[in-house]
């Protein structure tokens, strides 16, 4: 079960990675923009 | 012991809707408004002979006040006469090309046709997209709570067809259009609804470019001005047996035992009531009315991480003449990179933008009886920083002024200097002085999918019992009929906690 956790977690890494080289300025501007708010999500989700 | 069964703070649509369906429900209640008026942003003032809307200038998505209307039994038509808008925008260009997109989404077509065969026929796509994404997924959601990962769910699950339709939530507005128009024009023109709310194409989800297309359902303007329909909605609540009660400045939330015991005005007047719903800002509803003291600190981190959204400085003018414009809507065109430079390299510098981006709503276009015969109101809307490197917008409102209707007149031949009778400014300052709009924010939090939705405050607060949200902070989000549907939703919700 870890090991595919950890498999998972690679995956998703290397989507992001490919989706970040293959983006153009307009998206990566947008994923840059969203990546920053990333980390209030928890706490937004129960306000 | 309550005074009422529910108080609300400020009597803007959203506490206007939910006071009023509460009210008609039986239920005691006391709306607490720091102006003199109705409507906050969905108002309208008078200068000399000509009315003025301060905010709003249209309303689409009309099926949200009929449900308000029904909630409490009545009828719209009986409470506001709306005028049809056609067509939904005009464009002004630099090189002096006129175009619009009328209501019709045929015509709209015919109209693309003249920029590109191609994008005409990209439009059938993106118009039964646009029609499918309203009805399948805006529809069910706009009037209702929408708060967690199960609603989503059980959204998800009525209209699976919407899971093909996911891939907008993760692209940029801009992204979207350039998926299915290729002439600059024809993406430039769609662009501009990203502002409406508050985000530059680049950084504005690219679902809101379907929502946008709610306009070719239908877009009307009241007459009487946009203040008609929240006097409409403050009409059912005093017939209902509901109070407002104006220049009562709410100064806190009075919170006991973790639950909402009511609020105290800024005149020392203490108001009890088991439910409080707040149609202010959610930032200073839970930063400054209640205050960290009373708020878990998770709730604390939540609410200071939402950044508040761009401000609309609003030129208002009076004129004796009938300016030169085609549509109640008229737009400056420009391009995308300056739609986005707006934001990237004058926002973000707290630069006054001089590209020439300007809204111009022309009420007397639907309305003539908003001025006096013969003269025309004019509102032009730009999108600027609250806090300028130049100086105060105190200081700079004629410069302001000056400066943009010198834009008008170079960059797209529009001269209406001379026929300007009154003119009034309504500066970011202006709109937090007269609302309580923290640093101008009149669509109040920004709007991306990190602050949408579930990730928005929600219409039942989790942080303190009997706190509920209406308005433009909270699900669905701002504008006219959202925030209607806002208070609509937190009604039901009222309601069933209530047992009613």
């Amino acid at each position: 079960m870890g090991s595919l956790k950890r498999l998972l977690a690679l995956l998703a890494l290397a989507g992001l990675v490919v989706a970040w080289f293959s983006a153009g300025e307009s998206t990566r501007r947008y994923l840059k923009h969203l990546g920053r708010q990333v980390p209030y999500l928890p706490y937004r989700y129960f306000i | 012991m309550s005074d009422y069964d529910a108080v609300v703070i400020g009597a803007g649509m959203g506490g206007l809707s939910s006071a009023a369906i509460l009210a008609s429900k039986g239920m005691r209640v006391l709306v607490c408004e720091n102006t003199g008026w109705v409507g906050g942003c969905c108002s309208s003032m008078d200068l000399g002979d000509y009315r003025f809307d301060i905010g709003a200038s249209v309303v689409e998505l009309a099926w949200i006040i009929d449900e308000f209307f029904t909630s409490t039994g009545r009828r719209t038509a009986d409470y506001i006469d709306f005028i049809p808008v056609d067509p939904i925008y005009g464009f002004v260009t630099e090189d002096g090309t006129r175009f619009s997109y009328p209501v019709d989404p045929d015509a709209t077509r015919a109209v693309l046709a003249t920029f590109s065969e191609e994008d005409a026929r990209a439009w059938d796509r993106f118009a039964a997209i646009g029609s499918e994404i309203i009805t399948g997924a805006f529809g069910p959601i706009m009037t209702r709570p929408f708060m967690t990962f199960t609603d989503a769910m059980k959204l998800a699950l009525a209209n699976p067809k919407m899971a093909a339709y996911m891939c907008y939530m993760l692209m940029n507005f801009e992204s979207t259009l350039c998926s299915f128009f290729s002439s600059d024009r024809v993406r430039a023109s769609m662009s501009l609804q990203s502002y409406f709310v508050g985000l530059p194409p680049a950084l504005c989800p690219g679902y809101i470019a379907f929502l946008a297309y709610s306009e070719h359902e239908g877009i009307f303007y009241p007459r009487g001005g946009m203040i008609e329909i929240p006097k409409a909605m403050a009409k059912v609540l005093e017939e209902c047996g509901g109070e407002i009660r104006f220049d009562a400045r709410v100064k806190r939330v009075l919170v006991e035992g973790g639950r909402a015991a009511g609020v105290e005005l800024a005149d020392g007047t203490v108001i009890r009531s088991d439910r409080v719903i707040s149609n202010i800002n959610a930032k200073t509803l839970y930063l400054e009315h209640i205050g960290p003291d009373y708020l878990p600190g998770w709730a604390v981190k939540a609410i200071s991480s939402y950044e508040v959204s761009i401000p609309a400085p609003m030129i208002m003018l009076g004129l004796d003449s009938e300016p030169n414009l085609d549509a109640h809507h008229t737009f400056c065109h420009t391009t995308l990179e300056e739609m986005n430079a707006i934001w990237f390299e004058d926002y973000l510098a707290k630069r006054l933008p001089d590209r020439g981006f300007m809204l111009i709503s022309w009420p007397t276009h639907a309305d003539p009886s908003m001025a006096p015969e013969g003269h025309h109101c004019l509102n032009l809307v730009t999108f600027a920083p609250y806090e300028l490197a130049q100086g105060d917008w105190d200081e700079l409102k004629e410069w302001y002024l000056d400066s943009q209707l010198d834009l008008m007149e170079k960059k797209f031949g529009l001269d209406i200097r001379d026929h300007v009778t009154v003119a009034k400014v309504n500066t970011p300052s202006d709109f937090e002085r007269m609302y309580l709009h923290p640093r101008g924010a009149v669509y109040a939090l920004q709007n991306d999918i990190t602050a949408s939705a579930f990730f928005r405050p929600r219409l039942r607060s989790r942080a303190i019992k009997g706190l509920y949200l209406t308005g433009a902070s909270t699900h669905f989000g701002g504008g006219v009929p959202p925030t209607i549907g806002s208070g609509i939703a937190a009604s039901g919700l009222v309601l069933e906690d209530a047992g009613a």
